[in-house]
């Protein structure tokens, strides 16, 4: 048994060495070059609104200092402890989103959650989501990288809030077209289930034959 | 001498592939009444479009390829394999349909990212998303958690050893019950009760941080989804960070983590046998490698100084460490904190449990804990040999369920798996870089996505190159079915082209 052994270790221990190479190339590719990029980056000031994923890519410059941010509010303003949670977006559906026929930007929604006063939420009337353009809100706070209040979370605890332009409720136009297509689609469908039944009939016929 | 497959071999696989589409067409009528009770009227055509166009292909598959003999074991892989693809076609009809696509491809990709349970995706203003195609994402990552073959296997197919064979091919390999149809439904039957009890806390969770009980109700349901099956979806885009909730990472955090264990434990724990969970090899491995990852993580954590504080570490390092290990993907910090607040050693060592990933025949992907625990133990082995008299018999096992004596076809085979999971991350990984991604960022999103984890330090998005987007699609799939059918796959297509006719007498 042991004289088989030498043999097929061997193919094993190939593939340990292989795998033990392919892990430390990939350790090599990951040790730090020129990914120290975020020093490279230009921002805008703190006195006018800063762009969300600008905060985001360089919070280590805003950290603890006071931005101000505008746009969409966007999803539940959750109510708590005194206070209340918001999400504002400033990416371009924040100005016009998909469903109201805004076009493709390329990338996914950019916000950040805003701590508010209870009073403050007063002001919001309406959140954005599939069938509402939220209020357009300019947020003055201080912005932290890892809140200390809130479990580490990057956020803004705001000071001010301003309503720049009240949202809406929007119907979607109905897309007859799409209507159409499910009538063209039911032809088929019935069609072939009608030759299904009949084909399984004829199948169950022979069989008992 | 390799034969080409016969007229009888395209059929099975036709009619196989028909079941499978089948369905995905009755996963469709959830989002349809979820649209029709929210009143979203288009996002409901968007569906039926979708279901009819399933249920014509179905159709025509009965009548195409009718069958009268029992699946091969071939044809069962390449059913598993080819039917994962033709799904993702039918499937992304109503992502594509409901305008939140740039193309067709993109919306291929979330399809592929949802039935994996990878999580990453394409999708663009999500936060603007109708509730219908929410309960879509969430519901297919749900779905494709047990497996989409298991979801046709439950209803669809009637108690074949064919059956069997399709199942094996999609990853799984536990059997819970002497019956193949039986285990599938058993399956089901945990992955239920689960989203009951799971939904239940994380709405009470939801409604105690100030969320509406309506709109709470569909995010626990849908942030259940997306934990248990370890996709990681949530319904806005900040993910876990919007709720700014301890309570629901806390709630979240044990269903990922529950999810992500064998079926075959859920099982065994269900039926009595609790000890199971202290000798199982798959969560020791699992307990091994998240420790070997705090520690790392932590270590970085503390040189960056960016996060301090015990629970502010454990809801910005821990749980994201623990949701990449369970390839899970739900975070609590911003792509960018990945490599600018964990650190050097914070990013690898979460990219080292994302490779690793979750169990076997469990929601999640990556190597999985019961190869992570034969390959160790055989190594274990090879160093007693050394130090062992020669005359000695150096014997390892393992436990799983039961005890398993490891052999060298057993290590082989988990070696080769393990193998090809690092042969598409560093592909994914070297591709990203020439396509001028910094290596980090490169590595980091090429072991999420062929691991199906879906964290992502920035990489995926609309906007990254095409080539890429299929690349990606590609490990996902792969990764999902552990490579050994895809394989066939390829043997079929193959063998298609060069394979000899068979000679009939």
């Amino acid at each position: 048994m042991r004289g088989n052994r030498p043999i097929q270790g061997l193919s094993e221990r190939r593939l340990i060495r292989l795998l033990a190479l392919l892990l430390f190339f990939s350790f090599l590719l990951l040790l730090p070059g020129d990914w120290s990029r975020a020093e490279s980056g230009e921002w805008e000031g703190f006195n006018g609104p800063v762009g969300i994923s600008e905060l985001v890519e360089h919070m280590e410059h805003y950290d603890g200092k006071t931005v101000t941010v505008e746009g969409e509010v966007v999803g539940d303003v959750m109510n708590r402890d005194g206070g209340a949670w918001l999400t504002v977006n400033d990416d371009p559906y924040a100005l016009r989103s998909l469903e109201e026929g805004g076009d493709f930007a390329g990338v996914s929604n950019s916000g950040i959650g805003v701590w508010v006063a209870a009073d403050m939420t007063r002001e919001i009337q309406h959140t954005g989501d599939y069938q509402e353009k939220g209020d357009r809100v300019r947020i003055s706070g201080v912005f932290h990288r890892a809140c200390g209040e809130h479990g580490g979370d990057a956020d803004i605890h705001a000071q001010s809030l301003e309503v720049l332009v009240r949202g809406y409720r929007f119907e979607h136009p109905f897309q007859w077209k799409k209507l159409a297509v499910v009538l063209l689609l039911l032809f088929p469908a019935v069609f072939l289930w009608t030759v299904r039944e009949r084909t399984r009939r004829k199948r169950k016929r022979r069989a008992t034959r | 001498m390799i034969l080409r497959p016969t007229r009888e071999d395209l059929k099975a696989i036709g009619w196989g592939v028909g079941r499978v589409i089948l369905g995905v067409g009755l996963l469709m009528t959830v989002p349809l009444v979820t649209s029709l009770v929210c009143r979203e009227w288009n996002t409901a055509l968007d569906f039926a479009i979708g279901i009819l166009a399933c249920f014509s292909f179905w159709l025509s598959m009965e009548i195409l390829c009718p069958i009268n003999r029992d699946l091969t074991w071939f044809q069962g892989l390449v059913i598993a394999s080819g039917g994962w693809l033709v799904a993702m076609v039918f499937g992304a009809i109503p992502h594509y349909l409901s305008g939140h696509f740039k193309s067709y491809l993109d919306a291929c990709f979330d399809l592929m990212s949802g039935y994996t349970t990878t999580g990453l995706f394409l999708l663009q203003d999500l936060d603007h998303l109708s509730h219908g195609m929410n309960m879509w994402r969430h519901l297919l990552t749900y779905a494709g958690g047990q497996g989409i073959i298991v979801v046709a296997l439950t209803f669809l197919f009637a108690g074949t050893a064919g059956a069997l064979r399709i199942y094996v091919a999609e990853g799984k390999e536990e059997k819970l019950l002497p019956n193949v149809i039986r285990t599938a439904r058993a399956i089901w039957m945990i992955s239920l009760t689960y989203l009951a009890v799971g939904t239940a806390c994380l709405w009470a969770a939801l409604l105690r941080e100030g969320m509406p009980a309506g709109r709470g109700f569909l995010h626990a349901l849908w942030l259940f989804m997306g934990a248990w099956s370890t996709g990681g979806f949530a319904p806005q885009s900040l993910n876990l960070l919007y709720y700014h909730s301890f309570l629901v990472e806390m709630i979240t955090l044990v269903i990922f983590v529950i999810g992500s264990f064998n079926f075959a434990l859920h099982y065994a724990v269900w039926t009595g046998n609790r000890r199971e969970i202290y000798r199982n090899v798959e969560v020791r491995s699992f307990v091994t490698t998240l420790l070997i990852g705090t520690f790392l993580l932590t270590l970085s954590i503390a040189r960056e100084g960016v996060f301090s504080g015990l629970t502010v570490i454990f809801r910005k390092g821990f749980y994201n460490l623990v949701s990449g290990h369970t390839t899970t993907g739900n975070s609590t910090i911003y792509s960018v904190s990945f490599y600018k607040d964990l650190g050097f050693l914070g990013i690898f060592s979460v990219i080292m449990v994302m490779a690793v990933g979750a169990s076997a025949c469990s929601t999640g992907g990556g190597f999985k804990g019961l190869r992570m625990g034969i390959i160790f133990r055989s190594l274990r082995q090879e160093v007693r040999r050394i130090l062992s008299p020669e005359s000695a018999v150096v014997r390892e096992k393992i436990h799983h369920i039961r005890d398993i004596w490891i052999d060298d076809a057993m290590v082989r085979a988990a070696m080769f798996i393990v193998l090809c999971y690092v042969f598409i991350y560093f592909v994914g990984g070297l591709l990203g870089v020439a396509y001028g991604y910094p290596p980090h960022i490169a590595f980091f999103d090429s072991v999420s996505a062929g691991s199906n984890t879906g964290l992502s330090a920035g990489l995926t998005s609309p906007l990254m190159p095409a080539t890429l987007k299929l690349y990606y699609i590609f490990a996902m799939w792969a990764g999902r079915l552990e490579f050994v059918s895809i394989l066939a796959l390829v043997g079929f297509a193959g063998v298609l082209v060069k394979g000899r006719r068979a000679r009939h007498p």
